[in-house]
């Protein structure tokens, strides 16, 4: 997983860190028994204080989300379902949160949001189920797919899409 | 200071950055107040100081007949202590040539030369000031990657990284605690989570002219446009409501950094109770 610090967020650099391994290991980054990044070379390549990473990495120890094993470094343990549902949603919640704002900004009623938002979850499932949609829009909403990166990326609004959608004005 | 800490250590030019640290190495002497180092006074045990710390200052001069190779040796016969590992290990990382005589290194090759051999060392307090200034930007980032990792990860408890720099934003994620000082006095000191939790910059845009509205607290409150600029003072909370029931078309609250504290330190100080 890549780290990252944001002195402007106002949040203790270890607790960035560790709220970094927490979202890691709910949306599926880190999973179980995957090593992280030793103290020192995670501290250089940050240019944090080191002390700052050790902290991090003892208050994840203290939480039960990681352990250390002598020798062979950190490695992420068993998840605990409850906090990850919460985690999960909190998540997600942020980024709904970033398309209400977009969709307000843009001046997209929450009807055509909503709709929208129907007409890619009906995408999605019939990508999974297999069956392409129609030949001549596969290019473009192969475009319109949106990975989810980092917890902190903000919320894409490509060229394309801008010139698509056409913005209602209930 | 505690042991196991770094601190920064910022001020304007002519604030007496330098002029501390050459007290600090009995270099000078202060003419009022008293310095101590590890609990004693340098000027009368310079030995005792000394040997417990290194120091890098932002122009190095080396004996220009001695090659890369001489000059740490040189070095190496003053310490009790020198690890040749870290040495050996540092100079193959900076690519210099041992053969090399010290009068053809580049500046920051001197910098470089400088740094290995006060980690080398090992000592307790490694002392910097502006010891990246003038450098390319890629040998800052080693040089502060070598402190955090070649120094500071040597016994972590144990080294005490004391900087002075005009490269804040290149030292923040380093440093634990910070001084400012101005005309020679301490201005503010503080842990730099905490400051950065502290101060933050909010910026609120209106729909029309910004309302008039009592701000207590609010530090630098400037208009520009339909928006209003302002510096909140562990107020934030308070100032965001106020500001919010005003309804404005955006409202933003970011932490300032160590180097924009550092920019409005005079105004945090004047309008503040610290």
């Amino acid at each position: 997983m890549v780290f990252h610090v944001d002195f402007k967020s106002g949040k203790p650099v270890y607790l960035q860190l560790v709220d970094q391994v927490r979202y890691a290991a709910a949306s599926g980054a880190l999973r179980p028994g995957d090593l992280l990044p030793s103290i020192r070379p995670l501290a250089e390549e940050l240019r944090v204080n080191r002390n700052t990473v050790a902290k991090a990495y003892t208050e994840l120890e203290s939480r039960g989300i990681i352990e250390t094993a002598a020798g062979k470094g950190c490695f992420l343990k068993e998840n605990d379902s409850p906090l990850n549902k919460q985690v999960r949603h909190k998540l997600l919640v942020a980024r709904i949160d970033e398309a209400v704002v977009t969709a307000y900004q843009m001046q997209v009623g929450p009807e055509v949001l909503r709709g929208l938002v129907d007409e890619r979850i009906q995408f999605f499932d019939r990508k999974k189920a297999g069956t392409q949609p129609g030949s001549e829009s596969d290019p473009q909403e192969k475009e319109q797919i949106w990975t989810p990166t980092n917890p902190s990326s903000t919320f894409p609004i490509s060229a394309d899409v801008m010139e698509n959608w056409t913005p209602s004005t209930d | 200071m505690r042991p196991g800490r770094c601190y920064g250590f910022f001020g304007r030019n002519g604030a007496g950055k330098t002029t501390t640290i050459k007290c600090l190495l009995n270099l000078l002497r202060p003419t009022s107040g008293s310095v101590r180092v590890f609990g004693l006074d340098p000027q009368k045990e310079e030995v005792a100081v000394k040997s417990r710390l290194a120091y890098v200052p932002d122009t190095v001069a080396f004996y220009p007949w001695m090659t890369v190779r001489d000059a740490l040796n040189y070095q190496a016969s003053f310490r009790q202590h020198w690890n040749d590992t870290i040495s050996a290990d540092l100079q193959r990382r900076f690519e210099l040539d041992p053969k090399q005589k010290t009068a053809n290194l580049s500046k920051g090759q001197k910098t470089q030369l400088a740094l290995i051999g006060a980690i080398a060392a090992e000592p307790e307090l490694l002392v910097l000031d502006e010891p990246t200034s003038g450098l390319d930007p890629i040998v800052r980032r080693e040089f502060i990657e070598t402190v955090i990792g070649a120094y500071q990860s040597g016994d972590p408890d144990r080294r005490t990284v004391f900087v002075s720099t005009h490269l804040i934003a290149e030292f923040e994620g380093l440093i634990d605690e910070f001084t400012i000082i101005a005309q020679g006095r301490n201005l503010l000191t503080m842990n730099a989570d905490q400051a950065r939790n502290r101060f933050c910059k909010i910026r609120a845009r209106f729909a029309d002219a910004p309302p008039e509205l009592k701000l207590p607290g609010a530090i630098n409150v400037r208009q520009i446009g339909r928006e209003l600029e302002l510096i909140g003072n562990g107020n934030a909370k308070e100032l965001l409501e106020t500001l919010r029931a005003q309804r404005p078309e955006e409202l933003r609250c970011e932490a300032l950094s160590l180097e924009e504290i550092f920019v409005a330190s005079k105004s945090l100080v004047q309008e503040s109770t610290l």
